[in-house]
């Protein structure tokens, strides 16, 4: 073969182009990247050189009175390092940031995407423990040591090319950002991992510092999908708002921190998202939805599927339909073994779908009690499992249950169908229903359930006056402010009911918080309720006593409380947290997780927080039950009450 | 006419057992009843949920062939994850409730290869 350069010299050019090509594009990879990426290899390096410095203090320390004080400073020292990575670290890889600093020894999980597996357990390690150890009377070096060199091999998991290659991508910025903003909201001001409350503002102070250089090195190096000026003057404002506050978090004001520094910025982050079209890879996302415009907008993210079987309908018309058997349904004690009992018999509409009048509820038999209050329906879709005891992940599921449940409603699938489907209106409705949803050969309970959750999922989305104040900057009373920033601080409430919901589900969003309050049996405090809760479904040390944390919305509306209903005022209910719950009240709750210490809040305190959780009442419209339930060819049937009898 | 009769009755019986449905899952042995049949309705399911709201964009078209490609476990287990990671950008997923998922990926994970 004949060529112009002889093959030598091809071979020459042909390294030599290859060469350039790839010097060209490492410098432009590098260029594009190195000021953002840099940070973070720094920053690392910092928290591991204090880590190691810490553990080595440890190793050398005799945990005389003194030496804890110094190993209380070079804790602190190496958590504001933390705090300088921490807005990757949550979002990157969650799971080992539990290690370098988990709020609890031992934690059950059962995520969303995990929704059909067993609750697993996962070990916490890290500079928050370490500092609650240090407070322990009888201390052990190696135990103390084990905690921190955690950290230290968890951190290691943040080098790895996996994760660090997905700093080179504009998205993953935008959506961990969007997880920091949501936690600046919901945790990092209530001390929800900062066992000493004097460094909660400090350290909000010292990472929202962190975070403007991350915002610049990032603008940098993705010149193309900045962060607008008017977001970087925002946040700007945002650090000067922080440091002219009391530096207690009890004096800080969280109701203007979210208002008008943290919420709209999460806004702007949004539409970032929306603009540079941002698609996640991440677990982190799966329930966040990327068009919801306000931390307290309803749509913020995703628990429960109200449609159920009927997913894929779409049309307006048809859905309405579906609503309005559901709400028959909802009425009809036709879905009972003796046709006397119907959803309405304990949640009753008119009463923020709960019973206010009974503290537990009433059995099919009409004589015995069932061991717990009934929940109100409203705000339950804001829930990933449900039932005090999360035994449900679906709303259809738990519907289902009730129905078949000999001590609830009495029946089964079969005996069901056969007599919802003897009424024709209900026969013609459910005919039309089946083809819809082809890969149904018949009418199922499924048919049934998904039309009453679509009923009443739809009462979870009207707003109280809070979410007007912080959505449309309507005015709210000083007094429910303060409340609410007790609520975030020194009442300790937040660090359980998380915004947005006050519910036990925290960013972002994936699974619910079961905690033990030792919750009495009667109101002397003689002995603990003995209902296991969660121990029933995920038997566990940590889950004995313990039950998933439920939402304050409407709770002036919804007595009694607890999971035994035995408290009849919201009063009632503080005083009880106050005191420090069932260990408070000298019960013998080993493994109670709310803290034993008194609040010591005053008179006035009290009422404030109740006036907070009385701005969270929705404003619902209720409506008014059905005229008349459709006729059945069986003529018995046809004496049934609506809404059942008891 | 015995001879007629006999070759009417093989080609009756042949065309039974060719129109004879087909088992189209693939169920380990050690699965036992009820369970086995719960997953049969289950795959059956999903495989209608998967010709209406799947195959649309991940569907072969070729003459004699449904319409669902033989995806290996390793396709399902990634395809999962992706899509579960952004289901908010999803067409069908967003929609979906877990139940269904549930079928369609018990279609596919059943699902005999080649069939």
């Amino acid at each position: 073969m004949r060529t112009l350069i002889p093959a030598k010299e091809l071979k020459k050019i042909s390294v030599i182009t290859i060469l350039i090509i790839s010097s060209v594009c490492f410098s432009f990879s590098f260029k594009n990247n190195n000021a953002y990426k840099n940070l973070y290899l720094n920053r690392f390096d910092d928290l591991n050189r204090e880590l190691t410095l810490l553990a080595s203090e440890i190793r050398s320390s005799d945990l005389s009175e003194k030496e804890v004080e110094n190993l209380k400073q070079q804790i602190e020292t190496a958590r504001l390092k933390l705090k300088g990575v921490d807005f990757w670290l949550r979002y990157l890889e969650p799971t080992q940031y539990k290690k370098i600093n988990g709020p609890l020894p031992v934690e059950w999980e059962t995520e969303v995407f995990e929704k059909f597996e067993k609750p697993y357990k996962r070990n916490g390690a890290g500079l928050t423990l370490a500092e609650l150890y240090l407070k322990e009377k009888v201390k052990n070096k190696d135990s103390l040591l084990h905690l921190v060199q955690s950290s230290i091999d968890a951190s290691r998991a943040y080098l790895a090319d996996s994760i660090t290659g997905r700093l080179s991508e504009y998205g993953t910025f935008f959506l961990a950002n969007r997880l920091f903003l949501l936690n600046l909201s919901a945790i990092y001001t209530t001390g929800f991992e900062c066992p000493d409350t004097n460094n909660i503002i400090p350290e909000l102070r010292s990472m929202l510092i962190s975070v403007k250089d991350i915002y610049s090195n990032y603008d940098k190096s993705f010149p193309s999908t900045s962060l607008s000026k008017e977001y970087v003057d925002l946040y700007n404002k945002t650090i000067s708002f922080v440091n002219n506050q009391p530096g207690d978090f009890a004096e800080f004001d969280h109701f203007t921190f979210i208002k008008d520094y943290v919420n709209p910025l999460f806004v702007m982050n949004q539409k970032f998202i929306k603009t540079y079209l941002v698609i996640s890879k991440s677990f982190n996302d799966y329930t966040l939805n990327d068009s919801c415009s306000s931390i307290f907008d309803k749509s913020l993210y995703n628990a429960q599927n109200t449609k159920g079987i009927y997913s894929f309908i779409e049309d307006k018309n048809i859905l309405q339909e579906i609503k309005q058997t559901g709400k028959l349904l909802f009425y009809d004690p036709i879905l009972s073994g003796n046709n006397k009992r119907s959803c309405a018999s304990c949640h009753k509409p008119a009463e923020y779908f709960t019973d206010t009048a009974l503290q537990t509820a009433l059995q099919f038999d009409g004589h015995q009690y069932l061991p717990r209050n009934t929940p109100s329906l409203i705000d339950a879709t804001f829930n990933h499992l449900l039932m005090l005891d999360g035994k449900h992940i679906s709303l259809q599921a738990q519907a289902k249950d009730v129905i078949e449940n000999p001590k609830e409603m009495n029946s089964d699938e079969k005996e069901v169908i056969k007599k919802v489907l003897s009424c024709k209106e209900y026969k013609e409705i459910f005919k039309r229903f089946l083809k819809l949803t082809p890969e149904e050969n018949e009418i199922t309970l499924n048919h049934i359930v998904s039309a009453i959750t679509f009923y009443y999922g739809d009462f979870s989305n009207f707003y109280s006056p809070f979410d007007d104040a912080m959505n449309n900057n309507k005015p709210l009373d000083e007094t429910c402010k303060k409340g609410f920033n007790l609520f975030m601080s020194k009442a300790k409430c937040g660090t359980c009911h998380f915004v947005p919901h006050f519910n036990g589900v925290k960013p972002p969003y994936m699974g619910s918080e079961f905690e033990v309050l030792g919750v009495p049996a009667d109101k002397d405090y003689k002995k603990i309720s003995n209902d296991s809760g969660r121990y029933n479904i995920n038997p566990a040390t940590e889950t004995f006593h313990a039950f998933r944390t439920g939402s304050i919305r409407n709770a002036q509306y919804t007595k009694p409380y607890m999971h035994n209903g035995i408290f009849n005022t919201l009063e009632e209910v503080i005083d009880f947290y106050d005191a420090g719950g069932g260990a408070g009240h000298k019960l013998d709750v080993t493994n109670q997780t709310l803290p034993v210490d008194p609040l010591k809040l005053t008179r006035t305190e009290k009422d404030e927080l109740t006036a907070f959780i009385q701005s969270l009442n929705e404003n619902i419209i209720f409506e008014i039950p059905p005229l008349q339930l459709p006729k059945s060819s069986d003529k018995n049937l046809n004496a049934r009450k609506i809404g059942g009898e008891y | 006419m015995t001879k007629t009769i006999f070759l009417i009755a093989i080609c009756i019986l042949a065309t039974q057992c060719s129109t004879q449905k087909k088992v189209e899952y693939n169920i380990p042995p050690d699965v036992g009843e009820p369970n086995r049949s719960l997953l049969v309705q289950r795959f059956e399911k999903g495989k209608i949920l998967y010709k209406i709201h799947c195959s649309d964009c991940h569907g072969i078209y070729t003459k004699g062939k449904d319409s669902v490609p033989n995806f290996t476990k390793q396709q399902i287990d990634n395809y999962t994850a992706i899509a579960l990671a952004d289901p908010v950008n999803h067409t069908v997923i967003k929609k979906i409730s877990s139940e269904q998922l549930d079928y369609i990926l018990t279609f596919l994970r059943l699902k005999k290869k080649g069939t």
